[in-house]
């Protein structure tokens, strides 16, 4: 059974159109990012997800129910941008209570502990750093073991260790089998952390699919290496390389399987030196796809 | 729903500027003016004496202060902090929300309630039946629905920096035309006049008439009951309207 099911929704303000024919399915269980940039209609697609904003046109689903009844029955948690907690309730009161809003919530040691929380149980939310409240967004979110987890950018505003960490809890959160959507704007995010990667772009999907296809699709990857007065000729032969550029001596073989290149280029009986494999400029990439259906 | 009600009581009760208006407020004016209004002449338009008069003045003035304050600009900041949202993806709903705020709201004003009881019997030895206070303190309750009603509204409608004004003004209206800050026996003929009108003279009458040993008037119940009804449904439009583009 697909546990989102977004038919051709779209959602206008003024002039301005948000989200337009919007369609996506996300099978049970699986991870996915919706990736675009700031105004991509990330956050419209996702309020539309959790009810919160009701689409012009076409419908969402979440396990075969309206947002609003898949919310009520407990299937969905979600952390949402720049909410302000309940500033003068402690951590543990306020997870506690959205944890006992749940069907069947996990307990709530073991939520304080997926989102690093144990510490600042007894803190009042008001008191906490933005990375801390982020926190506690999060273990509001999966405090009651939902089915579905919606997460809107999740580490805005984090600092790369809150982020490791965060990614962290998500995951061990993701182990159970249970499906999560994340938007974001970090194509090294949706790549590490999700089954599957949404591209948005204007309020329309651009790509979709794994995120090594999608990485893929945004530009491959590339072996250089230092020729060393070598001859370059019949480099681009050599199997799953797409395109050769030699730059003074250094040569840059593009492609979307660099283990293959690498295998077969020392197979060659050139001398390789200073090898190297890169992920061409991923935030390049990622705007050139997005760009590409303008 | 009962999970709700608690967090709500807990947020409001841990607020010191609650604390402060709307229980130390009361309780202080009924110690002042309970000492400098002396006297055992009733009041011309109440009936009471001056201690169990502003007992049931200072009483009104407290829950009427609370469920104001603790619904308009409590609403208002929870609908602009995010708090309001983040509630909505959690499997409680709108309609709970605004019930157990109302409640709440309502249950707020009782701790004024018994305070400025309490000051009456130990300060100025005030005697009511156990009956009466029971009747003052249950109706100081109920009738404080409209008020309810109104903060909602104020709430759903102004933003957290309007909201305060506003609700204070309101505040400040009501128990003025009410009589709660002084006697509408001193306030001018116009004030007297619309004083009728207004729920929170009818609210303080709840409270004045068990004092007097005697059952509210039917108009009092009926022109509470026209307020709740009437600002009622202007509430709940604007709660409506406020929580789906929240």
């Amino acid at each position: 059974m697909e546990a989102i099911s977004v038919e051709g929704v779209a959602k206008s303000y003024g002039n301005v159109r948000a989200v337009e024919s919007l369609s996506l399915r996300v099978p049970a269980g699986q991870v996915v990012a919706v990736l675009g940039p700031n105004g991509a209609g990330k956050s419209t697609t996702v309020g539309m997800m959790l009810g919160l904003i009701e689409p012009d046109a076409g419908r969402v689903e979440v396990f075969g129910k309206t947002p609003a009844e898949a919310g009520a029955a407990g299937f969905v948690g979600a952390m949402l941008q720049n909410g302000e907690l309940a500033p003068n309730l402690t951590v543990r009161e306020v997870v506690g209570f959205v944890r006992g809003l749940y069907p069947d919530p996990m307990p709530l040691d073991e939520v304080l502990e997926l989102a690093d929380l144990t510490d600042l149980a007894k803190r009042r939310t008001g008191r906490l750093s933005g990375g801390q409240a982020q926190r506690v967004r999060f273990a509001m979110a999966i405090a009651g073991a939902p089915k579905v987890l919606v997460l809107d950018e999740p580490t805005a505003a984090l600092d790369v260790e809150s982020r490791r960490t965060f990614w962290a809890g998500m995951r061990a959160y993701a182990a159970h089998g249970r499906t999560i959507l994340f938007a974001t704007h970090h194509l090294e995010e949706a790549d590490e952390n999700a089954d599957r990667v949404v591209v948005v772009a204007r309020g329309r999907i651009v790509a979709d699919g794994t995120p090594a296809e999608i990485k893929q699709r945004a530009g491959g990857r590339a072996v250089r290496f230092t020729l060393g007065g070598q001859p370059a000729a019949g480099l681009e032969r050599l199997p799953a390389v797409t395109t050769v550029e030699v730059d003074g001596d250094v040569a840059t073989l593009h492609t979307a399987d660099p283990d293959t290149v690498v295998a077969a280029l020392y197979g060659t009986g050139l001398t390789v030196r200073d090898l190297e494999i890169t992920t061409p400029a991923l935030e390049d990439a990622f705007l050139s796809l997005t760009a590409a259906n303008r | 729903m009962l999970s709700y009600l608690h967090l709500e009581l807990l947020q409001v009760l841990r607020n010191r500027q609650y604390l402060f208006f709307t229980l130390a407020v009361p309780v202080g004016f009924y110690l002042l003016w309970s000492s400098v209004f002396t006297g055992d002449r009733p009041d011309p338009v109440t009936g009471l004496a001056a201690p169990v008069d502003i007992m049931v003045s200072m009483a009104s003035y407290g829950a009427l202060g609370a469920t104001l304050m603790t619904t308009g600009v409590r609403l208002a900041i929870e609908r602009r902090s995010g708090w309001l949202r983040q509630l909505r993806v959690t499997p409680l709903r709108p309609g709970t929300v605004i019930v157990v705020k109302t409640l709440a709201a309502m249950s707020l004003g009782l701790p004024a309630v018994v305070l400025v009881g309490l000051a009456s019997v130990v300060w100025q030895g005030v005697r009511l039946d156990l009956a009466q206070w029971i009747a003052i303190t249950a109706l100081l309750w109920l009738g404080t629905l409209p008020f309810a009603a109104l903060g909602t509204m104020i709430g759903s409608l102004a933003g957290p920096d309007a909201a305060q004004p506003i609700t204070v003004g309101a505040y400040f209206a009501l128990a003025i035309g009410g009589g709660m800050w002084m006697p509408l026996s001193v306030l001018p003929q116009f004030v007297q006049d619309v004083a009728g009108w207004l729920p929170s003279t009818r609210f303080a009458e709840l409270g004045r008439a068990v004092a007097a040993g005697h059952a509210p008037s039917a108009t009092a119940g009926l022109v509470l009951t026209a307020w709740t009804l009437g600002l009622g449904a202007l509430a709940v439009a604007a709660y409506r309207r406020a929580s789906v583009t929240a």
